[in-house]
């Protein structure tokens, strides 16, 4: 490989009729042009990084600490503590993860072993149909069609709910609205499956057959053998689809912003109004001036930077697993 | 005997044995746990399905109840509350708004992957640009949107290229890492072959890597193209939602379906609900017709490459 | 494609300024701009405009009012293009300071400390005013009469249910149940938001803690809506919910609304003659801003909010400042016989005569 490399860099062997000097020139320029092209990408996340951050700044110097720990978001005392936020984002992932994730393994177990392989491609087709729904036609669904339709499901077990020490302040109690902690998570449970369950099957699909036939070699049943053979194997590949799940999840503005009810509360109770990181500053970053803009795309780098975090960590998760398949394999 | 037995090719191992385990109370219980995890199984596949059905359902009905040549062609109501009319002019700001953030990513990404695959595979800076490519895509699509409002719209004001910006800072880095996919999977004797040829890169790039991994970076594309046309976060800032046509997008507030969905969807009345769901049928079908076509593009790329 | 259309605005630019500068000096040779001076009821017909876009945004309180006036506006002058994008009035002011629109709706007047961040100075235009109505939910409730101390305790959070004493002691004949009230505001920076602030801070200032603003630090667990269509939008699909909305928006959509104690002690509903009422009594600043709120007379709605159009005292662009300044006209003089039509108040012909006035104020070119 590298004898071939110093000959063409040289350019002393050339056999094809036509390649003279210009042929350097022309590989110098797309290269270059190349280089400009990757370059781009680094200085536009840079930037995206410094602008963004010292758009924040002030609303950073003048609360400190407290920009993140404090609940206290008063605009016209001007006091931006996002706490209130931060929760209201962390609540409705984990309540989309809750559901998403145990939904997601078992469609993508679903896929891989019970369904033929002729009609696979066909399901698999369906699924992605729904990732490619946007998300602002989510969002018009949800506001106009499933929020005032789980109000009264809301009510019932709210009442149900009522007589239960513990499970009473999670489920019970308050005004109750549609537009709440729990669609908003449902909702964004909905939109994140269809990621989750990619990443999973193409997880379980990598699985060695050498270790499923060992365990119908032993007498195991299919689910035996997934629960000895595919899922430890699988670990990572799930936890990888889990964050990137959640990566998604906590950055989904626009179906939040129409159904999460827009009111920020610290509360246990998931049908009563919220508010997110990424929702109200769609809402109200049209109408910010000074440290109260400053303070909302303060949230937008918060945002960005938890992401970040996040896809660092899946993705030393995916090349580590991808390192123990190929020792494995060999 | 009744375990089931669904992998593909494996030996018949339903054959009745001499001495069953599985007649046993443990194994009539293995029986039922198997039986119920595949059931599970197919529980969690129909609760997916709901969903799909439910929202492509609701979409599908309304927004046939609006849908007509003429609701794609007329103008969008001036009184916001007025029933009937059309959305012409969105359309006309989705094409044009993502069309030009096609022509500034679409170039722009490919060659930035050809450079991460084929010049600079080696270098420590090229495993910084991969890492923070794959970071980007994951960066809230507002994020974006705040980005060009405090860099662009400010200094030039609003329209629908600063909107345009936007949609290309986030197809930028899909289409970086798919087209860098799409030729790690071109075999290396193919370039090898060329080289000894005495061909040099630029000219194995275009005349070998590029055409046999274009069908995969077209499909990338188009997804990328998809999505960006679907967003709604990053041109809440930059185009001014208004409802009159404006085929300058260098100057001047614009529209999207996007926004004008999203705007409608807080309505009251129900002349713009129902615009709402005809724009989200429109959407629908335009994001589907590419999703469709990328993925029977990228089926043409893998079959080719299965000989 | 994008550069033949840059060239052909260029082109197309020069060409306008030369035939409006052509337009105002054969209007002055005759003597001319005597048109501002008129009775409101002059129409601006005459005078066609040359080709211009204005892009407008902000409060959505008169949004229907702007959008029909717009519409109508567009007949006689077909040459202009206005759009107004609402997003509230906090947006409308943020837009206009920084030079992102051409002219701002917007319910409130801009705190000083805000009006030193636009680049170019403004003026108040007052358009039309309307109630802002207490519209609210409730099965078998159809008429409901609340007190200002009744309002401040359910929005503040000290009422939180139905059958509580301050409603029910102004309610005698209505069975009002024992369930919670879900009261809903305003998520975005609201003018409307500020005007009813505004009143109870008038009216109930014992009972109304939380100040008055674009923005409110509303009590945790109410629900929040954008825009006036937004908080219609809660109020119609949710039992047992109350919140402020617009008349036209309300009276449109069918919502029920309550019958405010006034400062005269009488019950009066949301209505136009209402609103026109508690217009008539009150008084103009020197920049064209009044408060309705809270108004004197019997017959005055309580809680009356005005609207102004923010315009910028200069306009580089001829086409534009003159366009500007032709529907702000229009607005004033014909554009107010569309109020009534859309579900607003017209101006007392005082306001309108010192609004037209005003608009020499703008200078363009």
């Amino acid at each position: 490989m590298t004898l071939v490399d110093n000959e063409v860099r040289s350019g002393s062997v050339s056999l094809l009729a036509g390649e003279s000097p210009p042929g350097r020139r022309t590989d110098a320029v797309f290269r270059s042009a190349a280089a400009l092209a990757a370059g781009a990408v680094l200085l536009i996340l840079g930037l995206i990084l410094v602008t963004t951050t010292r758009n924040a700044w002030p609303a950073f110097a003048e609360e400190g600490l407290s920009f993140v720990t404090s609940s206290t978001w008063d605009v016209a005392g001007a006091a931006f503590g996002t706490l209130a936020f931060t929760y209201g984002t962390l609540v409705i992932s984990a309540i989309a993860l809750l559901i998403a994730v145990p939904v997601s393994i078992g469609v993508a177990l679903f896929v891989t072993e019970m369904v033929p392989k002729r009609v696979r491609a066909g399901v698999v087709m369906l699924i992605d149909l729904l990732s490619s729904v946007p998300s602002v036609v989510f969002g018009l669904w949800g506001i106009l069609v499933v929020a005032p339709a789980l109000t009264g499901v809301y009510t019932n077990i709210s009442s149900a709910f009522s007589g239960i020490p513990v499970l009473r302040s999670v489920f019970s109690g308050d005004p109750i609205s549609g537009r709440s902690f729990f669609t908003a998570g449902l909702i964004l449970a909905i939109m994140i499956t269809p990621i989750i369950t990619s990443i999973t099957r193409e997880t379980f699909a990598t699985v060695p057959r050498a270790q499923k036939d060992a365990a119908y070699a032993l007498g195991a049943t299919n689910w035996e053998m997934i629960r000895g053979s595919v899922l430890p194997f699988s670990r990572s590949g799930i936890v990888a689809g889990v964050l990137l799940g959640f990566g998604r999840a906590i950055g989904e503005t626009i179906a939040v912003a129409l159904v999460i009810g827009s009111s920020p509360q610290i509360t246990q109770r998931l049908f009563s109004s919220g508010d997110a990181l990424s929702a109200v500053i769609a809402n109200q970053f049209g109408e910010s001036t000074g440290t109260y803009q400053a303070a909302l795309i303060g949230m937008g780098v918060l945002l960005f930077v938890i992401t970040l975090l996040i896809s660092a960590f899946a993705r030393t998760i995916i090349s580590r697993a991808e390192r123990r398949i190929g020792a494995e394999s060999v | 005997m009744t375990t089931i037995d669904l992998r593909d090719g494996a030996p018949d191992l339903g054959a009745e044995p001499r001495y069953s385990i599985t007649r046993s109370k443990a194994g009539r219980r293995r029986q039922a746990i198997n039986f119920l995890a595949h059931a599970l199984f197919v529980v969690a596949f129909v609760s997916i399905v709901i969903p799909l059905t439910l929202v492509i359902g609701y979409v599908v009905t309304r927004g046939m109840k609006v849908m007509s040549v003429s609701f794609l062609t007329d103008d969008i109501p001036i009184v916001t509350r007025a029933p009937g009319g059309g959305l012409g002019p969105a359309i006309v700001g989705t094409l044009l708004i993502t069309g030009a953030a096609m022509l500034m990513a679409v170039p722009l990404g490919i060659l930035g992957g050809i450079y991460l695959n084929e010049y600079g595979a080696k270098r420590r800076i090229t495993k910084a640009i991969r890492f923070l490519a794959e970071v980007m895509t994951g960066v809230p699509s507002i994020v974006m949107g705040l980005f060009i409002y405090t860099t662009w719209v400010l200094a030039f004001g609003v329209s629908g290229f600063a909107g345009a910006l936007a949609l290309a800072c986030l197809m930028l880095p899909v289409i970086i890492r798919s087209t860098e996919e799409m030729l790690r999977l071109v075999p290396i004797d193919q370039r090898q072959s060329a080289y000894a040829l005495g061909g040099r890169r630029a000219g194995t790039i275009f005349r070998i890597v590029l055409p046999a991994a274009a069908p995969g970076i077209v499909s990338g594309v188009l997804l990328a193209v998809a999505r960006a046309a679907g967003e709604t976060a990053p041109l809440l800032f930059t185009i001014l939602t208004v409802n009159a046509v404006n085929t300058d997008i260098f100057h001047g507030a614009n529209t999207a379906l996007s926004v004008q969905i999203f705007r409608n969807a807080q309505q009251v009345f129900p002349g713009p609900q129902e615009r709402a769901w005809g724009a989200a049928l429109t959407l629908l079908l335009i994001v589907f017709i590419f999703t469709l076509i990328a993925r029977a593009v990228s089926a043409i790329f893998a079959r080719k490459h299965q000989i | 494609m994008n550069n033949s259309g840059i060239a052909r605005r260029g082109s197309r630019r020069i060409a306008l300024t030369a035939s409006a500068a052509a337009l105002v000096l054969v209007i002055s040779a005759c003597g001319g701009g005597s048109s501002d001076e008129g009775a409101p009821t002059s129409t601006t017909a005459g005078t066609k405009l040359s080709a211009a876009t204005l892009n407008g945004s902000g409060a959505t309180f008169p949004q229907a009012f702007y959008e029909t006036a717009i519409a109508k506006f567009q007949t006689v002058q077909p040459d202009v293009t206005v759009t107004y994008a609402g997003g509230g009035s906090g947006k409308g002011q943020t837009d206009l300071a920084a030079g992102l629109v051409d002219w701002a709706g917007s319910d409130s007047t801009v705190k000083p400390e805000d009006a030193a961040k636009f680049k170019t100075p403004f003026l108040y235009f007052p358009t039309v005013a309307a109630p802002i109505t207490v519209s609210f939910n409730l099965s078998g409730v159809k008429t409901l009469r609340l007190t200002p101390e009744a309002v401040a305790g359910i929005f503040g959070g000290a009422v939180s249910k139905w059958n509580d004493p301050l409603i029910s002691a102004t309610n005698k004949g209505v069975t009002l149940p024992a369930t919670d009230i879900v009261v809903v505001h305003r998520a975005d920076g609201s003018g409307t938001t500020a005007n009813f602030t505004k009143y109870l801070t008038k009216a109930a200032p014992t009972a109304w803690t939380l100040g008055t603003d674009k923005v409110v630090n509303w009590p945790a667990g109410q629900q929040a809506g954008n825009g006036n269509a937004g908080v219609a939008q809660i109020i119609e699909s949710t039992q047992g919910s109350i919140g402020y909305v617009d008349f036209s928006d309300a009276d449109f959509a069918g919502l029920r609304s309550a019958e405010i104690k006034n400062k005269d002690g009488k019950f009066v509903a949301a209505s136009l003659s209402g609103a026109s009422a508690a217009v008539a009594g009150a008084t103009l600043n020197a920049d064209l801003t009044y408060d309705p709120l809270d108004a004197e007379g019997a017959t005055s709605y309580a809680i009356t909010a005005p609207t102004y159009m923010l315009v910028s005292t200069t306009y580089g662009d001829t086409a534009k400042g003159d366009a500007v300044k032709g529907f702000v006209k229009y607005v004033l003089t014909d554009g107010q016989d569309l109020a009534a039509y859309s579900g607003f108040a017209r101006l007392p012909a005082k306001i309108l005569s010192a609004a037209i006035a005003q608009l020499k104020m703008v200078k363009v070119g």
